[in-house]
């Protein structure tokens, strides 16, 4: 037969069904028609013809079923025979089906929800071109230990000119500029915005959607203003104006022409702390404009983007890079101090802080699948061995196990697909509830969204587990004994072959020990929330509003040469500050260039007198502030005096020193008098105050020094109100202030500092919330196994409890019997489950805080509520034995 | 039926058929009379092995189908034997008859 003919055949075969049995019927019947004619001929009656001729022939049905077997379509069509049988299997026990279907749509719905944050956060390319060459390059300090810092513009210029690794490299500025609308009395919103050298779109290879980058004569002082803005901005603002290039918008106090439209992807690391507040979303990108005497070496303001050539590791250049920077060191010994460089991948930089709390909850999420998988093939399990008498005689009268395998199969892939359809639900829910209780500052989580390829992957993995575990009662049907099962008499009371009870309780043990991984793992997280929630963070948070603004350079002139004599910028400071404070409900209002909880900037310092440790002294926090800083965020005075307004840009310069730096600089307690010189001035410090956290609750305070503002001014300013009542309600007047002075200068970073507070470990309280959840199903589910395997066991036991009961057993001794056995399984599965913590937990060791891994407290915590629950699984069990009527019992033999 | 009739030894039938088609084309009803024909009522083609050998027949390309009017001008299926049908009955004949051959030998033997 051609291969044409034979695929005809089968595809006839396969889909043309109801024809073939069309005219399989009409050939029999004719057939027939012929016999009744020649039985006619031979004489008999008619009627007695065609009895006769039906009689002989049979069943037509019979030939139907028989010739579709010839024609080799049985398999399909026992597939879908199977599916039909298990279906009305299945929906003869509810109970069964709901649990099991139930279990794996939780397991599977729990794991495609995290899978689908972690591709869109980790796995999805970022828009860059050939990502994997993109590094930065930080900067990093030997004496303060830090690892990434933003370069110098001359240590930039130093890189380019004498690197060989990179193709291209690219500094960049964070920077905040107001921007007034085009739309008529529209306030001034604060916008996210770049400073970046020429080639900075060629390093990351990306290209405007509109108009162009910048030329390299753009990117020099002096150059006419020019602005590349993002594509949302371009939406948002300018209704997608398709002549928005060569359009003047107004920035600050300026106005710049549009060149271009770029991508809203493009994705930068988290800036060092106290570097600019930028985040994903840049919308203006400016010339930084750069030269290698623009700024001095020893400002560090610039982060730098590097591609690397091609051929050339991350390890390669970060060799040379060291090599550079040591050289630097030497060339510039007294700015270069204790500088090396990072090069650090980029890709892997921007989801540093979110991947040690992902891959937890990714791994929890496919212990919670493990899990229901089981419970699910326990459950399973449990089925087909009470009805592995059924199976025996099958098997005796030699059905093959390949069809055994069949039915089983087309149970189990029944339960996965129906498990998959609801835990697609779940996951969306999950999903939702998910994204609503994530920090904020996870990368790219505003596109997290079901992708139909990611769901695909997930629910085939999921499909895959939960049909492998459902195929797991087959691997023990063969270990059925037939004879053996035959013999047990009803198959109800027999006992269960002790290799399939090992292999049941085998899994409870297994289900036991997971969760008590997860369990462990969302105990030590809770217990690092209680603890960071109960650090005094050294402010007091309540009542507490902040408010961001900045005073644009033009309107607020700030020439160097009048340092600290800035009287346009501290007269709107101090005007501000007289306005909030008399606003009805304000108790007080200060500003600070850095706020509780914003770590600020860092420089180096020397103790007057001291000047020979300063070479390996680590810079200090300064945190300039106006001197009602200290009443209206709460921070104590220690020793000496607080800030006054006397202390202004024509007063003596002091500051204070917080409890840290003083312990640190100052261990005989002999600060206050002290002088500490940075920024060409010797400043006195008058005082000692207590250390508010600045870093996160989590983070020691390091050494810092308060200035005040008027001595050490700031355009880019935190406002704090503290009030009488809830602090959201003073805001509209506080705008009205800041309105009412200048109409141009836009609020931003608008929160409560309750609030902020409660971000600071959003993402611990994030991971905290879901392993807890996953945490507390994994301990359901288990109990779930717990309880099913053992009231199996009763039921299997049922005829010896009967005949205990009969011979006089105290219940008690009955009830003992059976919390004994499951105690044991929960016993050992407590153990394996402790050595399994004590190697997993290891992944949220980032995550802690106040305990290790190994945290005593909380293994004998979860321990004992294993026990405990676990002894109440099997406890309802257990009072069922003792309930068995033994009458009854064993009548029905 | 006659106690005389034997029902068509399993594995024989396909042989059987093939013959039938070879002698001419023709449908299930005629194969199975023709075979009881030739051999004089001894022996029986069981209709319900007759219809699922000639699918297998057909799905291994050996003999082909095709409706067509019968005598009595009535749609029936007729069946012809195609050309590995006709190889595949040559070989069986031999096969057979090397087979019927050492069963007679085996019968015929003498003690020695």
């Amino acid at each position: 037969m051609s291969l044409r003919t034979r695929i005809a055949t089968r595809w006839r075969a396969l889909f043309a069904r109801r024809r073939e049995d069309q005219e399989l019927e009409e050939e029999l019947r004719f057939h027939v028609d012929m016999e009744v004619a020649a039985r006619l001929r031979a004489g008999m009656t008619p009627a007695a013809a065609r009895r006769t001729t039906l009689r002989d022939f049979g069943g037509l049905e019979r030939y139907k079923e028989e010739c579709r077997d010839a024609r080799g379509i049985s398999l399909l069509d026992a597939g879908a025979a199977d599916l039909r049988g298990a279906l009305r299997a299945l929906r003869k026990s509810p109970a069964f089906t709901g649990v099991v279907v139930l279990t794996l749509a939780l397991g599977i719905g729990a794991t495609t929800a995290i899978f689908t944050v972690v591709n869109a956060v980790l796995l999805r390319p970022l828009a860059y071109a050939d990502p994997g060459r993109l590094v930065m390059v930080w900067e990093n300090d030997r004496n303060s230990g830090t690892t990434r810092e933003p370069a110098s513009v001359p240590d930039y210029f130093d890189f380019r000119a004498r690197s060989h690794v990179f193709s291209h490299l690219a500094a960049l500025q964070p920077r905040a500029l107001s921007f007034t609308p085009p739309a008529p009395g529209a306030d001034a919103v604060q916008l996210s915005a770049a400073a970046v050298t020429k080639d900075f779109l060629a390093t990351v290879g990306i290209a405007p959607r509109l108009g162009r980058g910048f030329r390299p004569d753009e990117d020099v002082p002096g150059a006419p203003a020019v602005a590349l803005i993002s594509e949302r901005l371009w939406h948002s603002r300018f209704a997608s104006a398709p002549d928005i290039i060569g359009r003047r918008i107004r920035l600050g106090d300026s106005s710049y022409s549009v060149l271009g439209v770029l991508p809203d992807r493009i994705e930068l690391p988290e800036m060092p702390p106290g570097f600019g507040s930028l985040q994903q979303d840049v919308d203006v990108w400016l010339p930084l404009a750069a030269t290698p005497v623009s700024s001095p070496r020893e400002r560090h303001d610039v982060i730098v983007v590097a591609r690397l050539r091609a051929g050339v590791a991350p390890a390669a250049a970060q060799r040379e890079m060291a090599a550079l920077a040591a050289t630097l060191e030497v060339q510039y010994p007294r700015e270069n101090r204790a500088r090396g460089v990072f090069v650090e991948s980029l890709p892997a930089s921007l989801v540093r802080g979110i991947r040690p709390a992902l891959a937890a909850l990714l791994a929890a999420s496919a212990l919670v699948l493990l899990i229901a998988c089981a419970n699910a093939a326990n459950l399973l399990l449990a089925r087909t061995v009470a009805h592995r008498r059924e199976v025996a005689v099958r098997l005796a009268l030699g059905a093959g196990m390949r069809r055994l395998a069949q039915q089983l199969f087309a149970e189990s892939f029944l339960l996965s697909v129906a498990a998959a359809a609801l835990g697609i639900g779940i996951a969306a829910l999950g999903l939702r509830a998910l994204l609503a209780l994530a920090p904020r500052n996870i990368p790219r989580l505003a596109d997290v969204s079901m992708d139909p390829r990611v769901l695909g992957v997930a629910l085939g993995i999921a499909v895959l587990v939960s049909m492998t575990f459902g195929l797991l009662p087959l691997f023990l049907a063969r270990t059925l004994d037939v004879q053996d099962a035959l013999r047990a008499g009803s198959g109800r009371s027999g006992s269960a072959a002790p290799a399939q009870q090992r292999f049941r309780n085998g899994l409870v043990v297994a289900e036991i020990a997971l969760s008590v991984v997860l369990v462990i793992g969302a105990g030590l997280l809770i217990r690092s929330v209680w603890s960071l929630r109960g650090v005094d963070p050294g402010f007091q948070s309540d009542r507490l509003l902040r408010v961001q603004y900045q005073l644009p350079a033009s309107r607020y002139p700030q020439s160097m040469a009048a340092f600290p004599h800035f009287p346009e910028l501290s007269g709107f400071h101090r005007e501000l500050i007289r306005r909030v404070e008399a606003i009805p409900g304000v108790v007080s209002a200060s500003l600070s260039a850095n706020g509780p909880l914003e770590a600020g900037f860092t420089n180096s310092f020397v103790i007057v007198g001291r000047e020979a440790e300063a070479e390996h002294q680590a810079e200090i926090y300064i945190r300039s502030v106006s001197p009602s800083y200290f009443p209206t965020a709460g921070v104590a005075l220690r020793r000496g005096r607080l800030l006054s307004d006397q202390d202004d840009a024509t007063a003596p310069a002091v500051l204070l020193i917080n409890e840290s730096g003083a312990r640190r600089y100052f261990p005989d307690g002999n600060a206050v008098g002290q002088q500490l010189r940075f920024w060409g001035q010797a400043r006195r410090i008058v005082g000692v105050v207590a250390d508010e956290k600045f870093e996160g609750p989590g983070a020691e305070t390091p050494p810092a020094v308060y200035p005040p503002l008027w001595q050490v001014p700031f355009a880019t300013v935190s406002l704090l109100v503290r009030t009488h009542a809830d602090p959201m309600a003073v805001l509209p007047q506080v705008r009205a202030a800041v309105r009412n002075l200048d109409p141009q200068v836009a609020l931003y970073g608008v929160t409560t500092m309750d609030e902020a507070l409660s971000q600071s470990i959003g993402k611990q309280r994030f991971t905290m919330r879901l392993l807890g959840a996953f945490a507390l199903l994994a301990l359901v589910l288990a109990m779930i196994g717990v309880h099913g395997t053992l009231s199996y066991a009763v039921t299997q036991r049922s005829r010896e409890m009967g005949i205990r009961m009969a011979l006089g057993a105290q219940r008690g001794a009955v009830r003992r019997l059976i919390v004994r056995q499951g105690m044991r399984l929960s016993l050992l599965g407590i153990a394996a489950g402790l050595l399994g913590a004590l190697a997993a937990t290891r992944l949220l060791r980032t995550l802690l805080y106040g305990l290790t891994s190994t945290d005593l407290v909380t293994y004998a915590v979860v321990t004992s509520v294993i026990a405990i629950v676990s002894a109440l699984a099997s406890f309802l069990p257990a009072r069922h034995a003792t309930r068995i009527d033994p009458a009854i019992t064993l009548r029905t033999e | 039926m006659a106690t005389s009739n034997a029902d068509v030894l399993q594995g024989t039938l396909d042989l059987l058929i093939l013959k039938a088609l070879s002698l001419e084309p023709m449908h299930g009803w005629g194969v199975a009379q023709r075979i009881q024909q030739i051999s004089r009522d001894v022996l029986q083609v069981n209709q319900g092995s007759l219809y699922p050998a000639l699918r297998r027949l057909e799905d291994r390309g050996w003999i082909a189908a095709r409706w067509g009017t019968s005598e009595h001008n009535r749609r029936a299926r007729y069946y012809r034997l195609t050309s590995t049908g006709r190889a595949q009955l040559q070989q069986e004949t031999e096969s057979w008859e090397r087979f019927m051959l050492a069963v007679q030998r085996v019968l015929r033997a003498q003690p020695a």
